[in-house]
């Protein structure tokens, strides 16, 4: 029931594969104490497509880096085309006919689009030859790229093309493709998988597609194996699984909560799984105790998830089947606004929130700011103008006017950006990496000064880029790498803790040990910040509990704005839970929170209100109610809203 | 004034001027050349001073044992490399800080040959000239570019060799790659830090030429104040010619120009600002770089370690 | 799941030893560092050996030079002291990020700053003291000063500018040795020398005091304390927080409210005006210049590129500079001793080289095993 198009991929396929173009047997991978890979068995088949699942953080990539020569493995075999092989490094794997299109990283700025193409190669340095080359690719997968352009001048599309090329042109007969639609809309999301089948089936190679979004994989690939924790949990062919008992086998227990649903990339799921989705959806609630507000999102979740449904095959009437989980009665509720009558869920313990959200219809909750501003029908917020109309008397808590803002390429990255933001919504940021978030997400973190425009907070204006200033003017930040602005990873976990307001840990301008101690081990504790102490160092501490260590930094200095972005980027599904419940907190608490996000499963889940990024500008706005994929994709790829 | 302008314009179109900055300038881009090799690849080497004194030593040595410049040019280039490798092999094998060796490995050769040097006292000579037909009758330049010591000439080879090594070989782009983007570059199959060590390799080899040229080139034996700093103007060359060959070699020129000029001006009796002159090519170097440093671009990854894993 | 995992061939070639200094925490060490230095001292040996001398009157005279003969500690640890105070400087300028490799300038030029002031106002003795060392602390950190406006302002690199600010400051303090009017001494006080500074006035010395036959001047007393203050500033204070904390990671710390451009020039600044303070020590204490008290071209003696190394050896850690800094100024003391064995004293300049190239190869494989942890668990759950 699940996709014809892999039904037919599949039939391509012979029952009885002969010896695989890849074969890992009991493949073991540990640093130090932790067990990245622990005896792995995966068989590649060339002609197939498969997909490699897992969370983040199961293994998978180090998995694939084995494969490459960028790790080596400490036990197992790995067979190439039946021999056994010892990859050391990159060069043998490419001698073996092994490639990998990387996510990051493989590219160096300063070299043009051929010399970046040649590099790693062995023999004589040709550049007509190369140029020759990238142009007989280009035409053959419809990868067209100028050889001569620097690299560091291109689009992130363009980059992945350039990455592309680079391992399709030493013909590897098997190609690794590491998350590859990250800097992708999903329409270009579309079409490399389209390239990709033709890669596959026409030319005959093994191709792994490692993702951890479940749909993805479903969808493109002919077999897929599963890892979870370092262990291959499942192994099966796309045409038999279903996106229920993937998700089960992924996370290690039922998937239900919609944040794990949006992680995991999930937008179809099957009825079977209703019953008992919507028991534990219940007890999510119950226990994060966010009155009002679980509900609302959940509510209006339940819309954009609709919009799914609708995106493609309608197959299974996904999208229904998808909210109902939660949804059901408070669906209606959003958009009736008539209370919570007759949905079952009033005796699990809601009941506070069903009267909670009784008077208010969906989004209004977070924008008002508590107040009651039933006003704003969703009509009203609508995609007109760059400033949406937000019916509310309170004036913005963060206004960013004809923000102007240069990358460090030197580009224009915020062209004219303006934004306001009330209290206690959620305003989500879409868009395809590179198209001025991040850039965003810098000014409000004082590392990055604007041209020209303004920042105010509170009514009184910001200087940008200004060392500390926008903290102390109240915006939080969970960056979107830690490791970049968020946190210092030579420092105590402690130390961590106050990096931003090192006040109530000292006295007189000295470090107050004691107090320090106490202050960190009281967020430990709040936190849930697994570590062996207020004086663990931060590089000890696992990527989860870092990133609790910057919410519990942020979210304790009580911030005005939060700005989060990506901020379940990397993280485990535990932990990706928790920081979507401490961003609805937040919200609800009367915090303004900005969401910068690449999945939109994320920004549909979370947001009230969603812009879209595209080249520095806000390409469109629209309510929570209005967006779903298509909208929010075409918007994505620069189509006028 | 007017005189002493007379003297500018007299030493101007005196031949033993160019002659001499000649000498200078040709030593600076031995090393220079070598430099910049290494720093396209992300090193920063201070010991080129060590270096350049351990490959003149070396080659000095490498005479007084055979008799032969030939065979003195080429324990030059060995010294070179010996002391290159210690640099290479302590910084990107074992990724102890680069400065702390290559300062380290300034003292330690100064020690080292000072003390061999009054051991052995070994013996030295100065190579044949060899005139270019020609060539070296062009008027005041002639000599300085066409009539040196045979040592000389090397350089005519080191440069448009260094120069297609490091823009027209497959080393040459994994070496730029590597300078600007080490983990790009190790993610593509390439070994960083063999790279880097290779470069300062190269450099090694350049110096030890750039030694042995000073000794059989130009001065003709061996006194450990005979490099006197002037590894560190190779340096400030490099930064100067905002790492291009054709800057570096510019900056040579003219740092080895201010040295001539000094020398040649207080021949003729005049007391310019000696100390001046001395700390000019840091001068301009500094301004230079203060001026032009949002215009030049340094290899990204200059003078910052690899260790894979770490970005 | 950024973080590149694994041990490529650059790591594997250090995997041995440092599998063995993880398996011996404490003994690891101590065994490590115990065969580099023993590896630079044999090395040492068979040089002085293979030219036809004898490697042991060498070591006497080392020792007799450094501590054994009357009143050679004293001279030793007055060596030290002005090691310590650069590499405390420059401990602070390495925690904030920064690399100054200038300090043999800064202290050259701080130390001439201070004499020149010193000389210009005069006063009495004690004043006059306190005035050459602030002068030349002050004198110092302006040297080290242009580095950091090159740096904030125009972004030039801290490495190059301090780097090639020593050949300038060199000069420069040539220049005015040249002068009168600067620092140069009157016609009939230069003794055989043309270019020299007059001497300090015997009350505008920092006093000697004996101790169990050393003279030992107050900047051995100071530098201690100096030691302990920074140490204290570092990991005690706010503002060594916030300086760890741009060193460490400067676009978190520019976030929480660490501007780069003042902290940052601050230390570098720092830094300089340690290395000055240095050299007005180094003036005002003695035992330097040839005990005359009085300022000479080459004043600066190496004691900024060998503190620069104290500081590197030390591992940016205060308290471990002082014994750091008292073995290589034992070396240095122990140098003027070995020219009396018929070995050329330029030897030890060689052994210093090698100890620390050998002082190196442990704290660069404990480096790199920590690095490793530190990969390992960045790595998270990959």
């Amino acid at each position: 029931m699940n996709n014809t198009e892999l039904g037919d991929a599949g039939a391509h396929e012979a029952d009885n594969p002969s010896v695989p173009a890849v074969q890992l047997t009991g493949i073991s991978k540990r640093f130090g104490a932790v067990v990245a890979c622990d005896s792995v068995d995966l068989a590649l088949q060339r002609g197939r497509l498969h997909g490699l699942l897992g969370e983040n953080g199961a293994g998978k990539s180090t998995l694939m880096k084995m494969l490459i020569g960028l790790v080596l493995p400490d036990s197992g075999t790995i067979s190439i085309d039946g021999a056994a092989q010892t990859i050391h490094d990159p060069r043998t794997a490419s001698a073996l006919s092994i490639g990998m299109v990387h996510q990051h990283f493989s590219l160096v700025d300063a070299l043009t689009v051929w010399e970046n193409v040649a590099l790693g190669d062995t023999g004589r340095l040709d550049p007509n030859a190369t140029r020759g080359r990238i142009g007989e690719i280009a035409e053959q997968y419809g990868l067209a790229i100028e050889p001569d352009r620097r690299v560091g001048d291109l689009t992130a599309g363009l980059r992945q093309r350039v990455e592309i090329i680079k391992c399709l042109r030493r013909d590897p007969s098997i190609v690794i493709f590491d998350e590859p639609t990250s800097v992708l809309t999903p329409e270009e999301s579309e079409q490399l998988f389209e390239s990709l089948r033709h890669v596959v089936v026409a030319e005959s190679r093994a191709v792994v597609l490692v993702s951890h979004k479940l749909d993805e994989v479903l969808h493109a690939t002919d077999d897929i194996t599963i890892m979870r924790q370092g262990r291959v949990v499942d192994q099966r062919r796309s045409v038999d699984a279903a996106a229920p008992s993937l998700a089960r086998a992924m996370v290690g227990r039922e998937v239900s909560l919609r944040s794990e649903r949006a992680a995991l990339g999930i937008h179809r799921l099957d009825d079977t799984d209703l019953d008992s989705d919507l028991t534990e959806t219940d007890t999510g609630l119950d226990g994060n105790g966010l009155d009002g507000n679980g509900l609302d999102g959940n509510g209006l979740d339940g819309n954009g998830l609709d919009g799914n449904g609708l995106d493609g095959d309608g197959l299974d009437g996904d999208g229904l089947d998808g909210d109902g989980l939660d949804g059901d009665g408070l669906d209606g509720d959003g958009l009736d606004g008539n209370g919570l009558d007759g949905n079952g869920l009033d005796d699990t313990g809601l009941d506070g929130n069903g009267l909670d959200g009784n008077g208010l219809d969906g989004n209004d909750l977070r924008e008002g700011s508590g107040a009651t501003g039933d006003t704003s029908a969703p009509g009203d917020r609508d995609t007109s103008g760059t400033v949406p109309a937000v019916a509310t008397t309170a004036p913005p808590v963060l206004r960013i006017e004809a923000a102007v803002a240069h990358g460090t390429d030197g580009l224009v990255a915020l062209d004219e950006f303006s934004l306001e933001m009330h209290a206690g919504e959620i305003v989500g940021v879409a868009g395809v990496e590179g198209n001025g978030q991040r850039e965003l997400s810098d000014v409000l973190s004082s590392l990055l000064v604007l041209s020209s425009g303004t920042v105010t907070v509170d009514g009184t204006p910001v200087p940008t880029g200004k060392a500390g200033a926008m903290a102390r003017a109240g915006i939080g930040v969970i960056p979107e790498d830690r490791h970049d602005s968020g946190l210092v990873l030579d420092m105590t976990v402690a130390e961590n803790l106050v990096l931003v307001d090192q006040s109530r840990a000292a006295t007189r301008g000295l470090i107050d040990q004691k107090r320090l101690n106490a202050f960190a081990v009281e967020m430990i504790e709040q936190f849930n910040i697994a570590c062996s102490g207020p004086n663990a160092p931060m590089w000890s501490v696992s990527g989860g509990n870092q990133q609790r260590v910057v919410l519990a930094r942020e979210l304790s200095q009580e911030p005005k704005i939060l700005v989060a972005a990506n901020p379940t980027r990397g993280l485990d599904i535990g932990a990706i839970e928790y920081t979507t419940r401490r961003l609805e907190t937040a919200a609800a608490s009367g915090v303004a929170v900005l969401l910068i996000s690449s999945e939109l499963e994320e920004i549909l889940e979370l947001s009230d209100r969603i812009i879209v990024m595209h080249t520095g500008r806000i390409a469109g706005t629209m309510a929570r109610a209005e967006a779903n994929f298509e909208t929010l994709g075409l918007c994505m790829g620069g189509a006028a809203t | 004034m007017a005189d002493f302008l007379g003297a500018v314009d007299e030493i101007f179109s005196s031949e033993a001027t160019y002659l001499n900055g000649a000498l200078f300038a040709a030593f600076l881009a031995f090393a220079a050349t070598g430099e910049w090799v290494a720093e396209r690849s992300g090193t920063l080497n201070i010991s080129v001073e060590g270096m350049l004194l351990g490959g003149a030593f070396t080659a000095v040595l490498g005479y007084h044992v055979s008799g032969s410049v030939a065979l003195g040019l080429l324990a030059g280039m060995l010294g070179g490399m010996l002391i290159a490798g210690v640099q290479a092999e302590m910084s990107h094998r074992l990724a102890a800080d680069q400065f702390v060796v290559g300062l380290t490995l300034n003292i330690l050769v100064f020690g080292l040959t000072g003390f061999l040097e009054n051991q052995i006292a070994p013996d030295s000579t100065l190579a044949g000239r060899w005139e270019i037909p020609v060539l070296s009758d062009i008027p005041l330049v002639g000599q300085a570019l066409f009539g040196q010591r045979w040592p000389f000439y090397i350089l005519y080879l080191l440069i448009p060799l260094s120069w297609w090594l490091v823009y027209r070989t497959r080393w040459g782009l994994e070496l730029r790659s590597v300078g600007e983007n080490p983990q790009s570059a190790d993610v593509s199959g390439i070994d960083v830090n063999k790279r880097r060590r290779q470069s300062i390799y190269y450099a090694g080899l350049t110096c030890g030429l750039g030694g042995a040229f000073l000794i059989f080139g130009h001065i003709g034996r061996f006194e450990d104040t005979i490099v006197g700093g002037r590894g560190f103007i190779a340096i400030a060359a490099v930064i100067f010619g905002g790492w291009t060959l054709r800057g570096t070699l510019a900056g040579a020129m003219i740092f080895a120009g201010a040295l001539s000029f000094r020398l040649s001006i207080q021949g003729l009796g005049y007391d310019v600002n000696n100390e001046l002159l001395q700390a000019l090519p840091f001068i301009v170097t500094i301004a230079g770089m203060a001026v032009f440093s949002h215009r030049v671009r340094a290899p990204a990854a200059l003078a910052r370690p690899f260790i894979r894993g770490l970005r | 799941m950024r973080a590149v995992g694994g041990a490529g061939t650059a790591v594997g070639s250090v995997a041995r030893p440092l599998r063995m200094a993880r398996g011996t925490r404490l003994s690891g060490w101590v065994a490590l560092y115990t065969m580099s230095i023993l590896a630079a001292l044999v090395l040492s040996g068979i040089l002085v050996e293979a030219t036809g001398s004898d490697w042991r009157p060498v070591v006497s005279a080392l020792l007799d030079g450094s501590v054994r003969r009357p009143g050679r500690w004293g001279e030793t640890l007055a060596t030290a002291a002005p090691l310590l105070v650069v590499a405390l400087g420059t401990v602070i300028s390495s925690k904030a990020g920064l690399v100054n490799i200038g300090q043999e300038g800064q202290l050259y030029v701080g130390a001439a700053i201070g004499a020149y002031f010193g000389f210009l106002i005069g006063g009495p003795g004690p004043v006059n003291v306190a005035l050459i060392l602030i002068v030349g602390a002050a004198g110092g950190g302006l040297w080290a000063g242009i580095a950091a406006g090159l740096r904030y302002w125009r972004g030039v690199p801290e490495v190059l500018s301090t780097l090639l600010l020593v050949t300038v400051g060199g000069q420069a303090v040539a220049y005015g040795l040249r002068w009168e009017w600067l620092l140069l001494a009157p016609e009939g006080r230069r003794g055989n020398r043309n270019q020299v500074s007059e001497q300090l006035a015997t009350d505008n010395r920092l006093p000697r005091p004996d101790l169990f036959g050393n003279e030992l001047p107050l900047t051995v007393f100071f530098s201690v304390v100096l030691t302990v203050i920074v140490a204290f500033a570092l990991s005690r204070t706010v503002w060594g927080f916030r300086l760890r904390m741009l060193g460490r990671n400067p676009r978190a710390a520019q976030r929480s409210g660490v501007s780069e451009t003042r902290y940052g020039a601050t230390a570098l600044m720092l830094s300089g005006a340690f290395a000055g303070l240095a050299g007005a020590a180094m003036l005002t204490g003695g035992g330097f210049a040839f005990g005359n008290y009085q300022f000479v071209p080459g004043f600066s003696a190496n004691i900024g590129w060998t503190g620069l190394l104290v500081a590197l050896v030390a591992y940016e850690k205060p308290l471990a500079a002082i014994p750091v800094a008292v073995v290589f100024a034992g070396l240095r003391t122990g140098s003027n001793f070995v020219g009396s064995t018929g070995v050329e004293s330029r030897i030890t300049d060689v052994i210093s080289g090698l100890l620390v190239l050998a002082l190196l190869v442990p704290a660069a494989v404990m480096f790199l095993r920590d690095r490793r942890r530190a990969r390992a668990a960045a790595t998270e759950r990959v």
